[in-house]
């Protein structure tokens, strides 16, 4: 019991920690609160039943199913990573030295966007992902499925990935002398509009590469899913600590255990109550979040 | 102070823009036309229902025309969007006063139905919903007040005749959706199956949630022989197939929320068995056939509620014509005698405006359909 | 010569992007649509010349002072009574559904005003304040439905029990920073509306509550929609007049100061964290007030009205209005109500007519519609000093880490 609601909370966290991340890097860098994002993982959910759709159509399917799935992940990544990009181009970047609120109103302009796009041209009624990878094995009395197991892996492999390419690549450096002092960074000749191009495009292709998987956990999607996945993600990012890499990957995993648990032991109905809860208790012990710095106000 | 001058402006600029899109439509009533309504979510997270309804209305307003129309009049449909949300409901509800519609089909959801139905009673306009099932809609009383779908307490105790008379299930476990619907019918059904049956969970669920395995974790230490779930396709499809994946063996039974290809497409295989409460099959009524074909044929395969929807506006129309006028309370007065025979089987209604006979029947999925299995 | 190809390019490049972009979702032949029509816009930005586009902005920022001293010229042969007067006698010239509207927009203009004082004035982001709004349409349906308390009664209890609400979410999580508070009232409003959903035994749980007593006053019963008119005018107008006399009070001046540097504002004397906690009370108490009068006027209140996405839409009417200004707080008001409603005639299309309206506005009117000059000032520049206190890096350059 204890083992399964742990594994539940697990497969949904790794998740929730992706599309943070996508929150935590424009946040970092940007100080805007991305609230097109949650749609990005919606379009990325939607472009890989579409792929996948066109690869069974053509018979790949058929041939290979590995290579029909990574074909899909690929291309379904790429393209949201493509929207990411365009959105930032067209939405957020006329405003960077607008008010502050401003760009929150273009990004939930987007949102609205997005969402009655993907309802118009695909349809309103709920989108179907044809169920590849059955199976599962038990452990002790809880049940594992190997979706889940890849779900798992492969949102720590992406992890581990964008770790490397932070820490060691030249344009992972930029990005971080970037969310530390933009104007320093343009003075020391780094080109800011790529690196926030670079930033939008990275983590549109991670929670791409999460809404495929959650297609594929649940089989089932449709256009308004990216909201309350948004809402949740932006949660787990901030428990973690908004801007903070690693804080954002905690903060899924841990979003994911405690509405699990919550829902399980305590009440399903309250099962946000709980998400929210926690957040709200976190913020109030340590206002940062779970890892992030306190810094103190410059005078 | 700029601030007061701006204040003064701006009222003008209200007035101005007011009246623009205020008295744009509506004045009056063009002679050669009589108007119909009909409402809901047609954008937003439920618009796949708004959608189906919206092609059954405008399907059988098309039949209408082609024969001519009603009281050799055009019939022209005017379609409300509410978004599933109260206060727009509202809006649309005085929007159709405007348009001076002679009834209304609709609204879909009951939270959108009861508020708008007190514009239609005050204004003495027909309305006709295909899909709010709370009873509180009709126990207002209101004379012009239908519904073509049964009411969420009729449904569950059919729900629950079935699991103790014909199933003979020792434990059931509850879910729904908490929404109005769903937590209505799982109400219901549990007060048929108290005491007789034991129940070994009752919880409630998040609509548009995708994550049901913490809910029903604690399902399988219960080990029930059937699951009870109140709510509509994509949760309930998501159910079985959770559950399954849980290895919890029990079936799934659920209301009219669940019927159609959606339900199927979702559960895929997991789907087998499931029992639904719902309208006589539209494919074994003979007067329903032509429904079906010429809907398919022009919208693609019918939604749960495209036939009540349908129905719904075929019964007004019938109204208007019985009534021989556009007047809402000789419509609702017609209405109130007719005796319909359709696409949902014979349908009369009470006084209060409900459907006299229960109209549901069981369904199972077998061999990946939905079929009738009970008279 | 290089040029102009290299232009044309550009001019090719931009609808085939787009054509790429929405290729899977469109379908063949909707992309190619969509690709021409983007081609003859991008040709007709072309010879129209891009300098027009680009000084579009400045323009459109002329208009509206022009505008503005235009509306000073008005104001004064136009005395407050005559508008007044044309706002009483409105409902005779509109029918039912405009009239509706008008309320609604009503109820959110005084909705907007209150979360004007605390994002506009105090500068502080609360994401959750249809809460408040919750509590006070809560309170009345439930002390009318249970108790039989009238309307009048009720008003005052609904927005002090907000109000309330407000201090309690206050005092707490006030210390919290920009977008902590925002997250933190986000989190809060969806708790309330989950809990309004669940509790079944006080609040009906997803049925809602029905049969809310209509007001009275000497035995006139508010029934029709012009009564509840010019009852949500008269509350409007007295929102709108407390806004502006506190905005130009003391407590306004100390607001402004915290918004602007709070630590400065804490040297200078004032009391930060009181101040604070009564701008939040405040505002929720406004929408407590405006809760109660949306119970009595629907006579029907169910959760599906408290969503986040009201919080938001609130929101985006103070900042699109322009924010801290008050006429543009009630311009913003009315033009997102309006809108979705003028675009009705779009129907399926409406939504993302009005999303993409939302982006437009923002990229040409940043500070908002009706955005000051002085707030402009106040508000901007965003790089330094926004990030100033949050701007934890992404990973910490470690010292003498060289950026190769």
């Amino acid at each position: 019991m204890f083992l399964q609601q742990l594994i539940n909370g697990l497969t949904v966290g790794s998740v929730y920690a992706l599309i943070a991340l996508g929150y935590t890097m424009v946040y970092g860098i940007l100080g805007l609160i991305n609230f097109a994002h949650g749609e990005i993982y919606m379009t990325g959910a939607y472009l890989g039943v579409i792929f996948f759709g066109i690869f069974t159509v053509m018979g790949l399917t058929a041939k290979s199913l590995t290579l029909s799935i990574i074909l899909t992940f690929i291309l379904s990544i790429v393209y949201s990573s493509a929207y990411g990009y365009t959105i930032e181009k067209i939405a957020y970047r006329p405003l960077r030295h607008a008010p502050r609120l401003s760009p929150l109103i273009t990004a939930l302009g987007v949102s609205i966007f997005l969402q009655n796009y993907v309802m118009l041209s695909q349809g309103a009624k709920d989108k179907v992902f044809p169920t590849i990878l059955s199976g599962g094995f038990t452990i002790g009395n809880a049940t594992v499925s190997n979706l889940q197991i890849f779900i798992m892996v492969t949102s720590v492999v992406l992890m581990v990935l964008l770790h490397l390419f932070i820490t060691k690549t030249r344009i992972g450096t930029a990005m971080r002398a970037t969310a530390q002092d933009k104007k320093m960074a343009s003075l020391l000749g780094i080109n800011v509009d790529n690196v926030i191009s670079a930033t939008f495009i990275i983590g549109s292709g991670l929670a791409a590469a999460g809404g495929m998987m959650i297609a594929m956990h649940y089989g089932l999607i449709n256009f308004y899913m990216g909201y309350v996945a948004g809402l949740k993600a932006f949660t787990a990012a901030v428990l973690g600590g908004i801007g903070n890499i690693p804080g954002a990957m905690l903060g899924g995993i841990v979003l994911g255990l405690v509405e699990a648990l919550g829902a399980g032991y305590i009440s399903s109905e309250y099962k946000d109550v709980f998400a929210f809860g926690i957040l709200i208790l976190v913020l109030l012990f340590k206002p940062s979040g779970l890892l992030g710095e306190n810094l103190q106000e410059k005078v | 102070m700029p601030e007061s001058s701006y204040f003064k402006i701006l009222s003008v600029l209200i007035l101005i823009t007011l009246p623009l899109f205020g008295c744009k439509k509506g004045e009056e009533p063009v002679a050669n036309v009589i108007k119909i309504g009909t409402a809901g979510p047609m954008t937003g997270d439920q618009s796949a229902f708004g959608q189906d309804q919206q092609n059954g209305v405008k399907l059988a307003v098309e039949e209408w025309n082609l024969k001519g129309g009603v009281l050799g009049k055009k019939i022209e449909l005017v379609v409300g969007d509410d978004q599933h949300d109260p206060k727009q409901a509202v809006s649309v509800a005085n929007k159709m006063v405007n348009d001076g519609v002679a009834g209304m089909v609709g609204h879909f959801n009951s939270s959108c139905s009861i508020p708008a139905s007190k514009i239609y009673n005050e204004q003495k306009i027909p309305m006709i919903t295909h899909g709010s099932t709370n009873p509180q809609l009709t126990e207002q009383n209101f004379k012009g007040i239908f519904r073509v779908c049964g009411r969420d307490d009729q449904q569950g105790k059919k729900a629950a005749e079935l699991v103790i008379n014909e199933l003979k299930a020792k434990s059931v476990a509850i879910l729904h959706d908490k929404t109005t619907y769903g937590q209505g019918l799982a109400d219901e059904f549990r007060k048929g199956v108290e005491g007789q049956v034991k129940v070994t969970y009752h919880g409630g669920l998040t609509q548009g949630d995708k994550d049901f395995s913490a809910a029903l974790t604690n399902v399988k230490t219960g080990n029930p022989d059937l699951i009870y779930f109140g709510g509509i396709y994509p949760e309930g499809g998501l159910l079985v197939k959770q559950s399954r994946a849980l290895g919890i063996k029990a079936p799934l039974m659920s209301g009219d929320g669940v019927i159609g290809e959606e339900f199927l497409n979702i559960a895929g295989a997991d789907a087998e068995g499931t029992y639904a409460t719902f309208a006589p099959d539209v494919n074994k009524i003979p007067s329903a056939a032509g429904f079906v074909r010429t809907y398919t044929k022009k919208h693609g395969k019918p939604g749960p509620y495209s036939v009540y929807a349908y129905v719904a506006a075929n019964i007004l129309l019938h109204g208007i014509k019985d009534a021989n006028s556009a007047d809402g309370e000789k419509i609702s007065e017609a209405i109130h005698k007719i005796k319909y025979d359709g696409a949902l089987g014979s349908i009369e209604f009470d006084e209060k405006g409900d459907v006299k006979m229960s109209p549901y029947v069981i369904w199972q999925v077998k061999g990946g359909k939905w079929e009738q299995i009970s008279k | 010569m290089k040029r102009v190809l290299f232009d044309m390019l550009t001019y090719l490049l931009i609808p085939l992007w787009f054509v790429l972009l929405t290729l899977p979702f469109l379908g063949i032949s909707g992309s190619i649509k969509l690709g021409a029509v983007l081609l003859v816009c991008s040709a007709f930005i072309k010879i129209v010349e891009t300098q027009y586009i680009a000084s579009l902005p400045n323009i459109l920022e002329n208009r509206v002072e022009r505008i503005k001293n235009r509306a000073k010229k008005i104001d004064g042969r136009l005395n407050m009574g005559v508008m007044l007067l044309i706002l009483v006698l409105l409902p005779f010239t509109l029918n039912r559904y405009s009239i509706d509207i008008a309320i609604i927009a009503g109820i959110y203009i005084v909705l907007a005003l209150g979360l004007n004082i605390v994002v506009g004035l105090a500068g502080l982001l609360a994401l959750g304040y249809i809460a408040f709004y919750a509590v006070g349409a809560y309170t009345f349906a439930l002390l009318s439905t249970q108790y039989h308390v009238s309307f009048w009664t009720a008003l005052p209890i609904g927005g002090l029990l907000a109000a309330v609400f407000g201090l309690l979410l206050g005092a707490p999580t006030l210390r919290l920073r920009g977008d902590y508070l925002a997250i933190v009232t986000l989190g809060f409003g969806e708790i309330t509306r989950i809990i309004l959903n669940n509790w079944d035994a006080l609040t009906g749980g997803p049925n809602g509550v029905m049969d809310i007593g209509r007001p009275e006053i000497f035995g006139y019963r508010f029934n029709t929609p012009a009564a509840f008119y010019y009852l949500i005018l008269i509350m409007a107008i007295i929102t709108a007049t407390v806004v502006k006399r506190l905005n130009e009070s003391r407590i306004g001046r100390a607001w402004v100061a915290i918004r602007e540097d709070e630590v400065a504002a804490e040297a200078m004397g004032i009391d930060t964290t009181k101040m604070k906690l009564l701008a939040f009370s405040l505002g929720a108490a406004i929408a407590g007030i405006a809760g109660v009068f949306y119970a009595a006027k629907m006579s029907f209140v169910s959760p599906e009205s408290f969503t986040f996405l009201e919080s938001i839409i609130i929101l985006c009417m103070v900042v699109i209005g322009g924010i801290g200004s008050i006429p543009g707080v009630i311009l913003g008001a009315v033009v997102l109500i309006v809108l979705p409603e003028t675009l009705r005639e779009f129907q399926d299309y409406r939504m993302l007519v009005f999303g993409a309206s939302m982006v437009i506005m923002m990229i040409f009117r940043p500070q908002g519609l009706l955005g000051s000059s002085a707030r402009r000032m106040e508000l901007e520049p965003v790089d330094e000093r926004a990030l100033g206190h949050e701007d934890e890096s992404l990973y910490d350059i470690k010292k003498g880490e060289r950026l190769e």
